[in-house]
């Protein structure tokens, strides 16, 4: 694994934590500012595919996780083993929960960003359009959240439509 | 000339699948392409936090109807990492099979859509007749033919019943003779290249910036395939090549897609050839009571369509805390798709979107 890029990784960026909980993987903990500039670090030296960006909502701890997993463009596992990915990860709290974007850096983002702000309610600021992607109407929780239960949303839902006349409930 | 709006899909002719574009068109000429998916959106990725580890395997194979079983082989693959579970040898090796024949199917049915749409219609009657072949092949192995949840945590859910090889080979030798068939009519008529040469064209860096995958990268001259980056399954045993072009257009995605479809024939005769003998199944715990240990797993196979990945978080309990699939349709038909479009005539509308090898539920999930 690419022990010298972690080394240089803290050394550049004051306040991130770096670990390699896999052979082929590490992870960069990190605040919501600095992402924008290590994305652009980490694409610089080779990690150039960014495959996904993901949000787990911990309730317990009020935060929202947000992980962007970089796999590079590489042709066989002897290039892939010695770099291997890397997982970015940003914590924001829950209350008005808002992220930059990082469309500048990888385009592909922008379907991502825009999911996570329709299904995880996450503002990205600077993002060209914030527009439904999957849904067709907000809702008073966004869906994806813990606290949405779907069972109480169907049950609220279709249990209020009325039986058609002459039918028997 | 005068802007309008056209809504091109999900009820249009020219549209495979339940997805649409609103073009923005001045006469022929398209000035601006919006996608618009989630007509198929059912919300799996919800919903599988609600069920079981195991009971989770009849959603995620229906994330894409195409292709069920990479879907399978993914969720299979991250719940064995989580909990770490080993897999037999045997099991690799038909994994593998599996696998590829999955990808034969998948790639003949995309060969039907693509010279339906161009007008070929007697090819695209051969290539559906072909991929019924191969699902009669899955419904003897799994009793199903669409849905097969076939492979499982700790391996897969039944060996090969007797002489089941020697029916592949049988199979895939019917289909193979059929490739100059194929290639006369279709791949090397004159037609095809007119219609599709410089159609949907994309460089080798655009494709890269715009995070292109599987047949899209590779048609740009990029040899990149999960098979060969990160072995899985019994891939790092054989030899195999990845085939690629280097236009990046419509034509050269589809031959990519051809000779993808014979590689994997003889890729299966090679795994068969070497097969090893045991068994294919490690138990797992009684999947009522499993509890999965606290982690998380990003995993990722090559789907017909390209990189496949799992994003899976577990928190110790008897069901995954979130699950985020990447698929590969993602990037091709959200990107790509709108930043090619520009500039295109409304009738190749349609032959970029399925030479980019787009499926819609893929996207929804």
């Amino acid at each position: 694994m690419n022990k010298k890029l972690a080394e240089e990784l803290e050394l550049i960026f004051k306040d991130i934590e770096v670990s390699t909980p896999e052979d082929t993987m590490m992870e960069v903990r990190a605040h919501k500012e600095q992402v924008l500039t290590i994305l652009g670090f980490l694409k610089d030296k080779g990690y150039n595919h960014l495959a996904l960006i993901s949000c787990v909502d911990w309730i317990e701890k009020a935060e929202f996780e947000l992980v962007y997993i970089l796999t590079p463009y590489l042709q066989n596992y002897e290039a892939y083993k010695e770099i291997g990915d890397i997982h970015l990860k940003i914590r924001i709290p829950r209350e008005n929960p808002e992220t930059g974007t990082v469309i500048p850096i990888f385009a592909n983002a922008e379907p991502y960003e825009r999911e996570i702000h329709e299904l995880f309610g996450i503002k990205f600021a600077g993002h060209p359009r914030l527009t439904h992607l999957l849904l067709e109407r907000d809702y008073a929780i966004p869906p994806f959240r813990k606290d949405f239960d779907t069972r109480e949303y169907v049950k609220d839902v279709f249990d209020s439509i009325p039986p058609i006349k002459g039918e028997k409930k | 000339m005068k802007e309008l709006e056209l809504y091109f899909g999900p009820q249009h002719l020219g549209m495979v699948g339940n997805f649409s574009i609103t073009l923005k068109v001045e006469g022929d000429r398209i000035l601006e392409a919006t996608s618009n998916p989630g007509y198929l959106h059912r919300g799996f990725e919800k919903l599988m936090e609600y069920r079981t580890w195991i009971q989770n395997f009849p959603l995620v194979c229906r994330i894409n109807v195409v292709e069920p079983d990479h879907m399978e082989m993914v969720y299979a693959m991250a719940v064995e990492k989580l909990a770490n579970i080993e897999v037999p040898e045997r099991a690799h090796w038909i994994r593998s099979i599996y696998l590829e024949l999955a990808r034969v199917g998948s790639h003949l049915f995309g060969l039907w859509a693509y010279s339906n749409m161009l007008g070929f219609d007697t090819v695209a009657q051969w290539a559906m007749y072909h991929r019924d072949l191969i699902l009669d092949l899955f419904e003897e192995l799994t009793g199903g033919r669409v849905y097969h949840i076939y492979i499982w945590p700790g391996g897969v859910r039944r060996d090969f019943p007797d002489g089941f090889a020697d029916k592949i080979v049988k199979t895939l030798h019917s289909i193979g003779k059929c490739v100059p068939d194929y290639d006369d009519t279709f791949f090397n008529n004159p037609l095809f290249y007119e219609r599709a040469h410089d159609i949907g064209k994309i460089t080798q860096e655009e494709a890269k910036e715009w995070g292109g995958v599987g047949q899209v990268l590779r048609a740009t001259g990029v040899p990149y395939d999960i098979r060969k980056v990160e072995p899985y399954a019994a891939y790092d045993k054989v030899d195999f090549k990845i085939p690629t072009r280097k236009e990046g257009d419509a034509y050269s995605r589809v031959w990519v897609i051809r000779d993808e479809l014979i590689e994997s024939v003889y890729l299966i005769f090679k795994l068969l050839d070497k097969l090893p003998l045991g068994k294919v199944y490690n138990r797992v715990p009684n999947p009522f009571k499993w509890k999965v240990p606290k982690g998380e797993a990003y995993v990722r196979v090559e789907s017909s369509r390209g990189e496949l990945g799992l994003y899976m978080v577990s928190n110790g309990e008897d069901k995954p805390y979130r699950v985020h699939f990447r698929t590969p349709s993602y990037p091709h038909g959200l990107t790509i798709l709108e930043k090619v479009l520009k500039g295109a005539s409304i009738a190749d509308v349609g032959n970029t979107m399925i030479s980019l090898y787009v499926t819609a539920p893929e996207i929804d999930r």
